[in-house]
């Protein structure tokens, strides 16, 4: 508990962090915000006034603090150059679309991603195993925006089978997760095939065996489940890559979401969209590898022990004196 | 009957340039209530006979070429996938050369004691779990561990447990590799001997692999020499020990340090065994050997029984002749 806590505080600090490298990045970008917003044909005069208006008269560490002391004291995130709407409530009814997104590539990622790299594994060096290698290659080197528009053109257009834009109706949610958590998919077969072909080899396995287990069992039991520790790890790291590739399926598919907000904000250099886009992904990133490193003691009892390791050191020795016991 | 009977026995690892003669033709019985040792240097496919007994090598590369390996008299290697995994923890046990991979780290001891109890004697789990406690204490280690897992424990007691597993069916059979190499000497002594008294107590054949001959001497009746997949030297404890023929076996005892003698030196058995991709014709221990003439290669050496009870892999043994 007390870790998890220490973990919470230790999300402060690397948000800060984002925001200066993001800001130093945005405020150093080519192109003027001012110039965007004004449109043609001002006088000098109106460039300075909007230029104050939007607080971009200022050197970039007063903006900078400005900006941190806006988020830190009143969290808020300021407006949008253009239409002047809060940031946190477009932000608001946007997120749970994307978040939805995002969970649905990740389970489907998890669901079909693992099943298959362990019959790629446990099929070694079979026609099943090749062709699912390829087959991941494939769905690995494909573009995101490519397969979308690939997708769209097969089945919206040709086939007519799925519509291609939002997300009014069930259906409409089809092609957008698949196509977001495709190359998702491709990376955990490909890594669950390799730790399941190292896990297979263990001498537990070879255990296992030898008390009469069925096959089945035995991957089921005893090597999925050491498995799992280096495959939460990759689950993780692909909640980040769903949601880079959120932004270009929501844009490509139309829908409503923080991806699409985002690229708003960039092509027409609303900074401070483009940077409460990013604090909103940072933060999501963060929250999932701390609930990865949770999951771990969940999954490994070598890391439980870690966690607790003040209360079974005072009662270890009291419990087997003299004996060989040893904590990690 | 006899319990287990190996017959030309022959496995080979299929590597991608070369072919591993592993194990050539292995013959080997142990009756009930008998402990057979099973003595080689490392690479000599000890450890690759007693897998196969269990069909536990890794099939590709590894293949049962030839052979037959009768249990109770029904061939192991003719059996189906089921009928081998009815036998596999429940007549036949297998103790691992290192405790410390052994175990799965994520279940708790007492789950995979359990496992193998609620497998083959058709108990509820509860039950199982019940004797897999009990079967903790025979090992010594205390019952309330059960719920720990594998990286709260030392070698030793990880050695206990997986000892643990093995008897957990009472099987006809045990199948030790070199279950006290991994560990350090003083925990050596405990765990054979707890091995020796359990398996007295069960009354369980054995086969023991290890390149120990002192422990072979305290625990073996029978003991057969292995070298280069071949044996080399079959016979009872006693023959064997008091009359070593095969110069490979005379080889062995002469390295072994002895206490009444000052030496500089140990001797030790000169060159490497060969490789095993590469055997050479006749003998195979030929290159290394004091005694070898122009007609140790010029045909393939056969065990000959020299005495009761005794079989020797070279032509010169017969007559004594050294």
């Amino acid at each position: 508990m007390l870790y998890i806590i220490k973990r919470l505080i230790m999300v402060i600090p690397i948000m800060i962090g984002v925001v200066i490298i993001v800001f130093t990045l945005t405020y150093f970008a080519p192109g003027d915000p001012v110039s965007v917003a004004l449109g043609e044909g001002y006088t000098q005069e109106e460039y300075d006034a909007q230029a104050e208006f939007m607080g971009l008269d200022k050197t970039y560490i007063e903006q900078l603090a400005s900006y941190l002391m806006h988020l830190i004291t009143k969290l808020d995130l300021g407006k949008s150059y253009f239409s002047n709407i809060p940031i946190e409530s477009e932000l608001m009814s946007r997120f749970p679309v994307s978040a939805m997104l995002g969970l649905f590539g990740i389970v489907l990622t998890v669901l079909i991603g693992i099943p298959l790299g362990i019959f790629s594994a446990i099929k070694q060096y079979t026609v099943l195993d090749y062709g699912l290698t390829a087959l991941a290659l494939v769905m690995a080197a494909i573009p995101g925006f490519v397969l979308a528009i690939l997708c769209i053109v097969l089945f919206g257009v040709r086939l007519r089978w799925l519509p291609i834009m939002g997300l009014e109706t069930p259906r409409h949610w089809i092609l957008p997760i698949a196509t977001s958590a495709f190359p998702g998919i491709a990376a955990m077969m490909r890594m669950t095939r390799t730790t399941m072909l190292e896990v297979i080899r263990q001498d537990y396995i070879t255990t296992a065996r030898s008390k009469g287990l069925k096959e089945n069992a035995i991957i089921v039991k005893h090597a999925l489940k050491n498995c799992l520790i280096p495959l939460v790890t990759i689950i993780g790291g692909s909640m980040a890559m769903v949601l880079a590739g959120s932004i270009i399926s929501e844009n490509i598919f139309s829908i409503r979401g923080i991806g699409t907000y985002m690229y708003g904000g960039i092509s027409s250099r609303d900074y401070p969209v483009v940077m409460a886009g990013v604090l909103v992904m940072a933060f999501v990133v963060c929250v999932v590898n701390l609930l990865v490193d949770i999951l771990y003691a969940f999954v490994d009892p070598r890391i439980k022990t870690i966690y607790g390791i003040r209360k079974n050191k005072r009662k270890k020795p009291a419990v087997m004196p003299g004996a060989e016991s040893e904590v990690v | 009957m006899n319990l287990l009977e190996i017959k030309g026995l022959t496995i080979q690892y299929a590597m991608r340039a070369n072919t591993i003669h592993a194990v050539n033709n292995v013959d080997l019985t142990i009756a009930p209530g008998q402990t057979l040792g099973l003595v080689g240097e490392t690479g000599a496919g000890k450890t690759t006979t007693a897998r196969g007994i269990l069909r536990l090598i890794q099939t590709p590369p590894g293949k049962i070429v030839s052979g037959e390996v009768f249990f109770e008299g029904r061939d192991l290697l003719k059996m189906s996938g089921a009928e081998m995994r009815a036998i596999r923890g429940k007549s036949i046990s297998m103790i691992f050369q290192n405790p410390m991979s052994a175990l799965n780290p994520i279940l708790t001891i007492g789950e995979q004691i359990a496992e193998v109890i609620h497998l083959h004697e058709k108990c509820s789990k509860k039950e199982a779990a019940e004797r897999s406690r009990n079967m903790l204490k025979m090992v010594g280690i205390r019952p309330e561990r059960a719920g720990e897992y594998p990286h709260q424990f030392s070698g030793g007691m990880k050695q206990r447990v997986v000892i643990a597993i093995a008897l957990a069916c009472s099987p006809k059979l045990l199948i030790a590799d070199e279950p006290t190499t991994a560990l350090d000497v003083t925990i050596q002594a405990q765990v054979l001997d707890m091995m020796r008294a359990l398996k007295n107590k069960l009354n369980t054949s054995m086969l023991l692999i290890t390149h120990d001959l002192g422990v072979v001497a305290e625990t073996c009746d029978a003991v057969a020499i292995m070298y280069a997949g071949e044996i080399v030297e079959y016979g009872s404890l006693e023959r064997v020990f008091h009359n070593p023929k095969h110069p490979y076996t005379l080889g062995l005892f002469g390295s072994i340090p002895s206490l009444d003698k000052v030496v500089e030196r140990l001797s030790p058995i000169r060159g490497l065994m060969p490789e095993p991709s590469a055997l050479p014709k006749g003998c195979k221990f030929k290159e290394r050997c004091d005694y070898s003439c122009d007609d140790c290669e010029k045909e393939e050496q056969v065990l000959r029984e020299i005495e009761l009870n005794h079989t020797v892999r070279c032509m010169r043994a017969e007559g004594g002749g050294f």
